[in-house]
């Protein structure tokens, strides 16, 4: 449990820039997502953290100290790997055993103490004897997440941890983590390229694209406020469409939005437009104060409590997200309307 | 559609595997069965039925002397491959050392090259030193062509391993002797093993390496049968076949219970 402080750090692979000075400061106690698409730097980062990897530049601070050229084994950090990396001829008890053997961590009886606890938290006391090979991946996984915390590390990471599970098993264990956190308050850094997982899971995301960080702060801060079309784009929900100024005007889709250029930050070339604040509507009976938007209605997908329709607008296509009771009027929608308030002005 | 293998292909497949079966079962079975034989001559099939040439066997003191000579040189040599092999393995395909591929290369070139060579080479070298023909020699022309398959099988359990468990074991405070103490090790132990059977087998069986190297009082006991063929064809060099071939069984079993063959195969 520490204070997790990334300074100007950067790393490469030969020519290969992969992170770019990067800071990060990350609060004792917190639980944050290291968000990307794959080959951003994110499991990079994690390596340089749990010391698999050295910095080509700057410092990594835990809990205050400078630990940069220390090696992992000293770093007291625990790294959860994508392939759990259990060791297959251990028992899980062995397995979950190790961290405190290898450290002579308390005597023999108190780690076994140690070692039940930890499987009880994950809910496997019972398969203490088993052979890692004897188990299901969810099970294997928690194996895995038992033997990262059963020696409060002062920095949990995880790298995808929930990639190799189904849907089902993934909320599960995205539950069972938030409560782990919430019970141990141990400083957790989630790696993960869903952003679904990334908003349900953290008190703060960072956002990386190409070794730099693109956007970081609350979940809600990047759903709602994102500061680029990529984050709009990557958290998935948000239209992005190209805007044109002219005379302290801003316009899109062919002059159907045409809003005062002083309403949206200097220098907006695009729009972003959450889905689900694009409404169907009948082009006439639109409500006052709403910009309408003449659109083609395309196809409906029924998500159950709601559907996503794709209409065409001037040739761009437009996602709306409906709740249920509204889909029977959007069957007939010849437009979408939008409360300009609620568009994002997007610098690039 | 996926279609059926023909009823033709199935046949001449089920013809081609009997026939290698027979091939490889038959001159056992010839051997074994003419251990038995109450006859003074090696014949096929045998006549009567006998232990004689086991009792043979047992008195004789070349025999005992040739199988002490073969099993402690197999023993010895077992005992290196695995000591040498292993770490060759290890460095070879975990540290991914430049020229790693030509070096493997090389350790492994004794399955392909004709073992007569390394006979000669080493006789040419010991009569060089002074030596001449030794139980040290035998030690060292049977490890050169028993490493290759420690380090083959040891290299193909390492190859299968993942290599995040060295990390994992890093991160959780392992330093670098119980990393290979309690992870790396273990993960070999199963090719090490099959590996040590092969080391067995081949010294044991050598003849080539053996016929170089051979001394008045250095003979193994498949130089000791060949002599026993070239003089005074008897029975006896049946018997001793026979108890080789238990002696190999009874190895793979022992090696299939602790490790499993299928894993290392």
């Amino acid at each position: 449990m520490a204070r997790l402080e990334i300074d100007n750090v950067s790393k490469s692979f030969g020519r290969n820039e992969v992170l770019k000075s990067l800071e990060i400061d990350i609060a004792d106690g917190a639980f944050v997502s290291l968000l990307g698409p794959s080959g951003c730097g994110k499991s990079t980062l994690m390596r340089l953290v749990a010391g698999l990897e050295q910095t080509s530049g700057g410092r990594i601070r835990i809990g205050g100290e400078d630990v940069t050229d220390l090696a992992p084994e000293h770093r007291h950090v625990a790294l959860m790997f994508q392939s759990y990396a259990l060791f297959p001829h251990m028992t899980v008890a062995e397995n979950v055993r190790f961290p405190l053997r290898m450290r002579n961590d308390g005597t023999a009886d108190e780690q076994r103490a140690r070692v039940a606890d930890a499987l009880a938290m994950v809910q496997l006391g019972d398969f203490a004897a088993r052979l890692p090979k004897q188990l299901s991946g969810g099970q294997q996984q928690r194996v895995a997440l038992a033997r990262a915390i059963v020696a409060r590390p002062r920095v949990l990471l995880l790298d995808e941890p929930l990639s190799n599970l189904d849907a089902r098993l993934r909320e599960d264990m995205q539950i069972e983590l938030i409560e782990l956190h919430k019970r141990l308050g141990l400083t957790t850094v989630f790696v993960t390229h869903d952003q679904d997982e990334a908003l349900s899971l953290s008190d703060a995301v960072i956002l990386m694209r190409g070794g730099e960080i693109e956007q970081s702060g609350s979940p809600e801060d990047l759903y709602d406020r994102p500061a680029s079309a990529f984050v709009a784009d990557f958290m998935g929900a948000s239209n992005v469409i190209d805007t044109v100024t002219a005379d302290g005007r801003v316009t899109a889709l062919g002059g159907a939005i045409d809003l005062p250029a002083d309403a949206l930050p200097a220098g907006t070339v695009k729009l972003a437009i959450r889905q689900e604040h694009l409404r169907p509507v009948a082009a006439g009976e639109a409500p006052d104060g709403l910009i309408v938007i003449p659109a083609e209605r395309q196809t409906r997908v029924f998500l159950g409590s709601r559907a996503r329709y794709r209409f065409r607008a001037g040739g761009v296509l437009l996602h709306a997200l409906v709740p249920g009771d509204a889909i029977a009027a959007a069957d007939k929608a010849d437009a979408l309307a939008i409360d300009p308030a609620r568009m994002v002005g997007l610098r690039g | 559609m996926v279609r059926g293998i023909p009823f033709a292909a199935k046949l001449a497949a089920a013809f081609l595997v009997t026939g290698i079966a027979i091939f490889m079962l038959v001159p056992l079975a010839v051997v074994v069965l003419s251990s038995f034989s109450a006859s003074e001559f090696l014949v096929f099939p045998p006549r009567g039925l006998s232990l004689r040439w086991y009792g043979e066997i047992v008195a004789s003191d070349a025999y005992l002397a040739a199988g002490w000579t073969s099993v402690k040189l197999a023993l010895v040599v077992t005992v290196l491959a695995i000591a040498i092999g292993t770490p060759t393995a290890i460095a070879l395909y975990r540290f991914r050392l430049p020229g790693s591929e030509a070096l493997g290369a090389l350790f492994l070139s004794p399955l392909v090259l004709p073992t007569l060579i390394f006979g000669l080479g080493l006789l040419i070298l010991f009569s060089n030193w002074g030596a001449g023909p030794s139980f040290a020699g035998l030690v060292i022309g049977h490890l050169v062509i028993s490493l290759p398959y420690v380090i083959r099988t040891v290299g193909a359990v390492l190859a299968e391993a993942d290599p995040a468990l060295e990390e994992a074991a890093r991160t959780m405070g392992a330093n670098v002797w119980q990393r290979y103490r309690y992870v790396v090790l273990p993960q070999c132990a199963a090719g090490m093993a099959a590996g040590g059977f092969f080391a067995f087998n081949i010294s044991f069986d050598d003849a080539v390496v053996a016929l170089f190297m051979r001394a008045p009082d250095v003979e193994t006991l498949p130089l000791r049968i060949y002599s026993q063929l070239e003089f005074s064809p008897d029975p006896s060099v049946a018997a001793v076949s026979t108890i080789m071939i238990l002696l190999t069984i009874i190895l793979v079993f022992i090696i299939d219970r602790l490790f499993g063959l299928k894993r290392i195969a």
